[in-house]
């Protein structure tokens, strides 16, 4: 189709579109007005059943865990695709960056910036961990806090050089993490089964609600998606990051 | 019937068919390094063929009751859902089996396919696998949508395996854009839906949707939730990234796409339909019947003649696929348990024979570095046995008795029948033969050098592929892992034609005659909330209808049609036929444009007149 | 209120596949695709919403509390966001190929799957 033609039906499309989900969101009860009993109810269960505090972390974890471990997986899936598709091909190599001026070294980034790198990514790895730990009682969790620990690479590499972050982060270690975390769900999950209940079931003790270590399976599931997350983010990293500094065409 | 008797507690073995393959793929993603090649090979293998076993039992063992079983152990409190349910049944179990069968044949083909990737391609087909097992099993709408994105994402990664050419980089991208806006459309349909029933488990949205009239709300969902999973299905028209993405994808990934990837989005569909909306007062079961019939029919005969137009093999076999998606859709837009069984059978025969011919075609691709049916003219020489492959495979599409897909193709015409809709059969034929007939014109002038010499034809449209194999300057005699598979899969279709489950038509219309009661799945969801159990009623099968000579005769003589098609193909004395066929559907070809602004804009389209039938239809 | 409230979304929505439609640079594509996406997290949350509502976390309550809002809505609001990140990626790595393969980032000018 010309431009043209495409951008006349797209816009044809694009209203009656309009006045579909109009008709749809006009459907909907009020905003801000009554929550579904299925909230309601988990609202008030939730606190009571798991000794937690944050009820969204025990639907993610507990209720609804099976979608979670989906959720973990679709991680897990994208990064093994990215390096898939960002793996260095047949007509490629991978080539440190090396200054093209033999005699000259590459100047080391400047103490400022290098402080600001060390102190940032240190309060994002504290932050990190803080989160993944406190999903139970407070808005966090393993996604998120994972997120921010994998921040903190991408603060060291601003602040320093691309061989810097190499040695911080060998490949097999990020790749193991990634494996341990997404196999660690889905063996916390078979422990439910040994133990007689169901797939995913909460049998570990509950704890006192209101103590980091609460909720049963609820902190660990956290702890190894967190585990998982980070490690996915910071293969993502680097392997962007060698697309744009190390690899490059065979030069036959 | 009842189920079988299981020694291993059911709850084991539901939760293996998941933890068994999501286990393997975590090992395979974090720990490929360690492990030598051969190990990571086998223990893929290993781990597909074990899902396989799993499901396959689950189906024997769910058939006359679903088997329900609740995740982390919450049952409903109190008639209100709170956690995640499978909902096992014979024709959920059976995808998730098909899904097994060919992941496995697909791995085994892998064997001396992949070579740069340590291992993470193991990873993407089992997660694939995984995700295809929970999608046929759950009966949680947004476990459906995670299930459904988790399919996505892994294909949308093994469509650009070959990331070093524009085209499979290209078909990924028209996959990916057009596909994960469905998901946003499915995921919208997820919320209104739970905005007015409260809640996300299908049984239970069901139930309170049941006797109530559909509104704008109800219209909107139905219309977003069928439309994201039909661009799965890649029906018409939603379906142009199709051929860009199954015309370039590796052709072991191939086998799993054209396999099972998209008939699970009919699936859904008719998942959808049958535990949701189809209790809504006031639907109109003739307008939706001719709704879905509608989208099928086009799709089908759409297919077809771009089947037909096609000179990449690749392409051609996507087109073939879509063809036959269009089928399904037709089976399934009966509404009738007998439809719904004969669309299934269809699905498993068609995909054992449509993963042969792409494996075939792979074999060739290595072989002679080319997958166009000009620059192959006569060069299938010494390939005998993929040549036979290729032929076998487009005639078990064509309906060949006695495999599988004719018994399916009977149960269908006799669905037809019995909704006094007969003329879809014609369309039904008519696709048919032309889509096979496009693979048969191939085979012949591949191996039989028939055929005019076409290569000084200019080339316009997609490259040829010379595969990977000649890229990287290594030909090598063509090893049995890549022989044997299709070889095996059509032994099965086979196999199951002939009676290796004996009464298999009875089954597919039990488990189908199942899936479709609404009110039986609500009590066995719900339990003693769910309302009265109503008295099963059985769906007459027709006294054996693989065997009824009528149908026997339909099927071969589709066959004979589709081999004459073939021959009139290459006759040189018909060359004024093709070139008016060709100037007839140049505008068909010419909106195949491969961009991706196009391919959203149909989508857009597709869905806005989507709402407008919903909306007859639902009144 | 909720006319403007639920209007977003379907503004949102239909802008960010405007965006994609008449789109000529991949990475500005996959952005307009993530625009898409956030409408339908929005709807969600907005589904969860209850005037005067606190958040489902029941920890430091002040004394006088009104309702909390949907938890439920919140869980697949997250999961939406993990699965946006997820196709966001992989869609920039098929950019950052299709750079180096076919020299372009004009998704309009990219010939090699066409009739």
């Amino acid at each position: 189709m010309s431009r043209r033609a495409r951008l006349l039906l797209f816009t044809a499309a694009a209203a009656a579109l309009a006045v579909t989900l109009g008709a749809g969101l006009a459907g909907l009860p009020s905003f801000g007005g009554q929550i579904t009993s299925y909230a309601r109810i988990l609202n008030e269960l939730a606190p009571r059943q798991r000794h937690v505090t944050d009820v969204v972390s025990a639907i993610t974890f507990d209720y609804r865990g099976i979608d979670t471990l989906f959720e973990e997986f679709i991680l897990l899936g994208a990064v093994a695709g990215i390096s898939v598709l960002l793996r260095p091909l047949s007509d490629e190599t991978r080539q440190l960056p090396r200054d093209k001026a033999p005699d000259r070294a590459i100047p080391p980034p400047s103490p400022a910036v290098w402080l600001l790198a060390v102190f940032l990514s240190s309060l994002l790895v504290l932050t990190g961990l803080e989160t993944v730990t406190h999903g139970t009682l407070t808005p966090g969790g393993g996604f998120q806090g994972g997120v921010i620990l994998a921040s903190a690479i991408y603060v060291v590499f601003l602040g320093t050089n691309y061989v810097t972050v190499e040695r911080f982060q060998p490949a097999p270690l990020l790749e193991a993490s990634d494996g341990v975390g997404a196999s660690g769900y889905v063996v916390i999950g078979l422990l439910g089964l040994l133990a007689g209940a169901s797939f995913l079931s909460n049998v570990v003790g509950l704890g006192v609600t209101g103590n980091p270590i609460s909720g049963g399976t609820i902190p660990l599931l956290n702890l190894v998606v967190g585990v998982e997350v980070a490690g996915g983010f910071a293969i993502l990293a680097s392997e962007f990051l060698d697309q744009t500094a190390v690899i490059r065409t065979r030069r036959r | 019937m009842t189920g079988v008797d299981l020694a291993v507690p059911a709850p084991a073995i539901i939760s293996a068919s998941i933890a068994v393959p999501l286990a393997g793929a975590a090992v395979m993603a974090g720990f490929s390094w360690l492990l030598p090649r051969w190990a990571r090979d086998l223990i893929a293998i290993a781990v597909a063929l074990a899902t396989t076993a799993l499901t396959l039992i689950l189906m024997a063992s769910s058939a006359g009751h679903p088997m329900i079983y609740w995740f982390s152990g919450w049952r409903p409190s109190g008639g209100t859902v709170i956690g995640v349910d499978y909902a096992v049944g014979p024709l959920g179990a059976g995808m998730a089996s098909l899904a097994g069968v060919l992941a496995s044949a697909a791995l085994v083909y892998c064997w001396r396919y992949f070579d740069t990737a340590r291992g993470r391609h193991h990873a993407l087909v089992l997660i694939f696998l995984a995700a295809s097992v929970d999608f046929c099993l759950t009966g949680d709408l947004f476990n459906l949508f995670v299930a459904f994105e988790l399919i996505a994402v892994t294909a949308f990664a093994l469509t650009g395996y070959n990331a070093g050419h524009p085209a499979p980089l290209q078909g990924a991208i028209n996959f990916a854009v057009t596909n994960s806006l469905a998901g946003m459309c499915v995921l919208m349909g997820v919320g209104f839906l739970y905005a007015r029933t409260g809640s996300l488990n299908l049984a239970q949205i069901g139930q309170e949707l049941t006797g109530r009239h559909a509104d704008g709300l109800i219209v909107v969902a139905f219309a977003l939730l069928t439309g994201g999973f039909l661009v799965k299905a890649a029906v018409v028209p939603f379906h142009f990234w199709l051929p860009d993405a199954y015309g370039s994808a590796p052709i072991p990934v191939c086998v799993l796409f054209a396999g099972v990837m998209s008939e699970l989005g009919l699936f859904a569909v008719i998942r959808v339909w049958d535990t949701v909306f189809s209790g809504l007062a006031g639907v109109s079961r003739p307008r939706m019947q001719a709704v879905l019939l509608g989208f099928g029919i086009l799709t089908a005969v759409a297919g077809a003649v771009m089947a037909l137009a096609q000179i990449h093999l690749k392409r051609m076999l996507a087109f073939v696929t879509m063809s036959h998606l269009g089928i399904y859709l037709i089976g399934v837009g009966l509404l009738t348990p007998l439809g719904l069984a004969g669309a299934s059978l269809l699905v498993i025969g068609d995909a054992l024979a449509k993963s042969a011919l792409f494996l075939g075609v792979g074999v060739v691709q290595h072989q002679r570095a080319s997958v166009s049916e000009i620059r192959l003219r006569g060069r299938g020489r010494g390939l005998a046995v993929t040549g036979v492959t290729i032929v076998l495979g487009a005639l078990v599409l064509a309906d060949l008795p006695p495999f599988v897909s004719s018994v399916g193709h009977a149960l269908l015409v006799d669905a037809a029948d019995q909704a006094d809709l007969p003329w879809t059969e014609i369309v039904i034929a008519l696709s048919v033969i032309a889509s096979s007939g496009a693979v048969l014109r191939a085979a012949g002038r591949i191996w039989l050098g028939w055929g005019a010499d076409e290569r000084s034809r200019p080339d316009t449209g997609t490259d040829d592929d010379p595969g990977e194999e000649a890229r990287s300057g290594r030909l090598r005699s063509v090893p049995l892992t890549m022989v044997l598979p299709p070889l095996a899969l059509l032994a099965i279709a086979f196999g199951l034609g002939l009676g290796l489950i004996s009464g298999l038509a009875e089954h597919a219309t039990a488990a189908a005659a199942a899936f479709s009661d609404r009110a039986a799945y609500a009590a066995a969801v719900l339990g003693p909330h769910g309302g009265p159990v109503p008295a099963g009623g059985r769906v007459a099968v027709p006294a054996s209808p693989a065997a009824s000579a009528g149908g026997v005769l339909t099927d071969l003589g589709q066959v004979l049609a589709a081999l004459c098609v073939a021959g009139i193909a290459l006759n040189r004395r018909a060359v004024w036929l093709r070139r008016a066929l060709a100037a007839g559907t140049g505008w068909l070809r010419r909106l195949h444009s491969g961009l991706v602004g196009d391919q959203v804009t149909w989508l857009a389209a597709g869905l806005a007149l989507l709402a407008a039938l919903g909306q007859a239809a639902l009144h | 209120m909720s006319v403007l409230a639920y209007g977003v979304v379907a503004w949102l929505f239909l802008v960010g596949i405007y965006g994609v439609v008449t789109s000529r640079n991949l990475i500005h594509l996959v952005v307009c695709l993530s625009v898409a996406q956030s409408a339908t997290d929005i709807l969600l949350l907005e589904i969860g919403y209850r005037a005067g509502g606190h958040a489902p976390v029941f920890v430091s309550l002040p004394a006088h509390l009104g309702p909390a809002v949907d938890p439920v809505m919140q869980a697949l609001a997250l999961t939406d966001v993990v699965v946006g990140a997820a196709v966001t990626a992989l869609l920039l790595a098929l950019a950052v190929q299709v750079h180096k393969r076919a020299g372009t980032l004009d998704p309009d000018a990219l010939r090699a799957t066409r009739e």
